[in-house]
């Protein structure tokens, strides 16, 4: 073993039983803000692959993406050559798309939020209302099981009364040093309606993350999206002029 | 002896005038009524069918297995042009045309909307459908496609969706969508024409570009996704439909095609017609009821005002069975002399309007749904002339047979007695 990882191994292995020794009893809601903080950061910038497998065909995507604080983000398609340039721009809840080909942007109408996001099985709202799940639910420790030689809490998450929501019930698989492992959407009805699932759990940057995560929708066999990060930075801040509509339509970097 | 009873039945008859006639009266109004609204039904449904068939669905369509329950991009149908050479060798299909739909975002400066993006061949699609005759503003597709390349896509929107996007002729619009394979699919459009249907739906959320145009926009290669046809009769349909699926399933055995007919394609329509024959069959059952009641009513009062005319038919000697017979003659004989009288003014009637149709264009919210605005023309055919009186002919039949059968209770001396 070389140094640099065997000085990273210790480091994590501390940090890691302190973590375990400060969540004894973890309660759930701090649980998930903790995740959330976790894959967050206070501004990230990552390079991503997207694959949507349908059972005759297979399209692959590499496209870049800025983050910020809970809400805002920025998603540029870099390949194939044929969509490059095409852009998502989400500030609050709000999104807009941009089509290089004919320079145009486009806000996303409410009306187009449950339509499937370039065609992947994410949805514009699963992008849009990315923290509805902050802040819109109550959650509560379902169970409790182990994986990778640590606890995995499953967690529920039931919507606020009045909460604006799109979903009947999440469950959310945090692992207990903070990384979504899973994270399964119901309906009203509670029945399951897509699920993500999130693997191999690797350093980057500075914090361990999952490189890969397959949502796929319960009632399409064969039908799923995966988003492996090819790159992943976790920074301190971004500047306002990254999510802006200028930005989108004129790339600077 | 037979001829003797039908005499005397017909003399009983116009015995009393003004009786017969009210009852004559009665039942050829229930055949004028039944006959005339039959008609009008049938009438509209014809109307209905063929109006919603001609804005939009065609008769028939060929598409691949599945896309009409998902709609997904990717079903086509891979060699139109072969399609429908086989198409075109059932002698009963009269027009057909390709068309391609892709559910995309519409937007203006500062509005957007979801709509369906329907990508037609002008030149034959203005044989299939009445999209060129329902422009309200602008004009067609130029059919000649010799419009300079560098031009934007021309489309034509519907009145509902211009409104709501706040567009008109001579505005662009962008259109958003997802590709065949994908891909960001988008383009400007300039708008050349509105059309107004008057099916809202349709007018509310549905954009048409030329077919080759939708073809590079949405990379289908030279893919369709319906085959439209259109028959020479809504008659021949199943006809053309068994013929078609049978000719395709021979020349493209690997192929997943899937023939509909309008039935399958607008299963609405199918299942209003069908409430709507429901609750005509029970309109038409209570006029028959009170039709028979009124019959019943006038032969039973016939029936007490001449118990002592059959008390002294009897008691010189008169078989019972032979004055039931006599009344059922008469019963028969009225009936018949209504029923004719029904058929022939119920015909004339419907003839008449079914010549000059019956504006409902005042009342056409509803109806506009299902592509009714302007005139219903009943429509005359056997069954609607020969149902409505044949139904009331039996009722009153039967309701005379029960004071018929009375007599058969009667002895000589109480209806003798009887006043």
């Amino acid at each position: 073993m070389n140094k640099p990882l065997l000085i990273l191994a210790i480091l994590a292995a501390v940090v890691l039983s302190i973590r375990t020794a400060a969540a004894e009893n973890p309660d759930a809601e701090s649980l998930v803000k903790a995740a959330f903080e976790h894959y967050r950061g206070q501004a990230s910038k990552a390079e991503v692959q997207m694959t949507i497998h349908r059972p005759s065909w297979e399209r692959t995507l590499t496209m870049s993406a800025w983050t910020r604080g809970e809400a805002d983000s920025l998603i540029r398609i870099e390949s194939p050559p044929k969509d490059k340039g095409n852009g998502t721009l989400k500030i609050g809840s709000d999104m807009w798309l941009y089509n290089p080909k004919i320079n145009r942007v486009i806000k996303l109408p409410p009306s187009m939020m449950s339509q499937s996001w370039m065609g992947s099985d994410f949805s514009n709202n699963d992008l849009a209302k990315s923290d509805s799940i902050l802040h819109d639910y109550r959650h509560t420790i379902d169970s409790t099981t182990a994986r990778d030689g640590m606890r995995l809490f499953w967690i529920k998450s039931m919507p606020k009364p009045d909460a604006p929501v799109i979903w009947g019930m999440q469950k959310l698989a945090i692992r207990e040093d903070d990384i979504i492992v899973a994270q399964q959407f119901y309906d009203e009805d509670m029945v399951l309606v897509k699920s993500m699932q999130c693997d191999d759990i690797k350093m980057m940057g500075d914090r361990l993350f999952p490189v890969k995560w397959r949502m796929h929708k319960s009632e399409a066999q064969g039908h799923y999206t995966e988003l492996v990060y090819k790159q992943l930075r976790f920074i301190d801040g971004l500047p306002d002029r990254i999510f802006t509509l200028s930005n989108l339509k004129n790339p600077r970097r | 002896m037979l001829t003797i009873e039908l005499k005397m039945a017909w003399r009983n008859i116009w015995r009393n005038t003004r009786r017969t006639l009210l009852t004559a009266c009665a039942i050829c109004f229930a055949s004028v009524l039944l006959i005339f609204m039959l008609s009008l039904q049938f009438g509209s449904y014809a109307t209905m069918i063929n109006a919603s068939v001609k804005i939009h669905t065609g008769h028939l369509q060929i598409q691949a297995a599945g896309y009409h329950e998902k709609k997904r991009m990717r079903m086509v149908v891979p060699e139109p042009e072969a399609v429908a050479s086989v198409v075109a060798s059932i002698a009963a299909v009269d027009v057909w045309t390709y068309r391609a739909n892709a559910f995309s975002m519409v937007s203006t400066a500062d509005r957007t909307y979801g709509a369906l993006v329907i990508g037609i061949a002008p030149e034959r699609e203005a044989h299939v459908s009445t999209l060129k005759q329902t422009i309200q503003n602008g004009r067609y597709f130029p059919t000649d496609d010799r419009s300079t390349p560098s031009d934007l896509t021309p489309a034509l929107v519907g009145c509902l969706l211009a409104e709501n996007l706040g567009i008109t002729v001579g505005d662009e619009l962008t259109i958003m969508g997802q590709g065949r394979d994908g891909s960001v699919a988008a383009t400007v459009a300039r708008v050349i024409g509105i059309y107004k249907s008057g099916m809202d739906g349709f007018d509310r959320s549905t954009v048409q570009i030329p077919l080759t145009a939708f073809q590079s926009i949405y990379t289908m290669g030279t893919a369709v996704h319906e085959v439209v046809v259109i028959g020479s009769s809504l008659k021949k349909v199943p006809g053309i439909k068994a013929a078609a699926a049978a000719r395709l399933k021979d020349r493209f055995p690997d192929a997943d095609l899937a023939v509909l007919d309008w039935e399958n394609l607008v299963p609405g329509l199918k299942q209003a017609i069908s409430l709507d024959l429901v609750m005509g069959v029970i309109m038409y059952f209570i006029l028959v009821v009170v039709v028979a009641f009124s019959i019943l009513n006038t032969f039973l009062m016939a029936l007490f005002e001449r118990t002592h005319e059959f008390g002294i038919l009897m008691a010189v000697g008169t078989q019972r069975s032979r004055l039931t017979r006599v009344l059922v003659a008469e019963s028969a004989m009225l009936t018949f002399l209504g029923s004719i009288a029904g058929v022939v003014i119920g015909i004339l009637v419907t003839l008449y309007f079914q010549a000059r149709g019956i504006d409902v264009s005042g009342s056409s919210e509803i109806l506009s749904q299902y592509g009714i605005s302007g005139k219903i023309h009943p429509r005359l055919s056997f069954f609607t002339v020969i149902a409505g009186p044949s139904i009331v002919y039996l009722i009153t039949i039967l309701s005379a047979l029960y004071p018929a059968l009375k007599i058969r209770r009667m002895t000589p001396l109480e209806a003798l007695a009887h006043v």
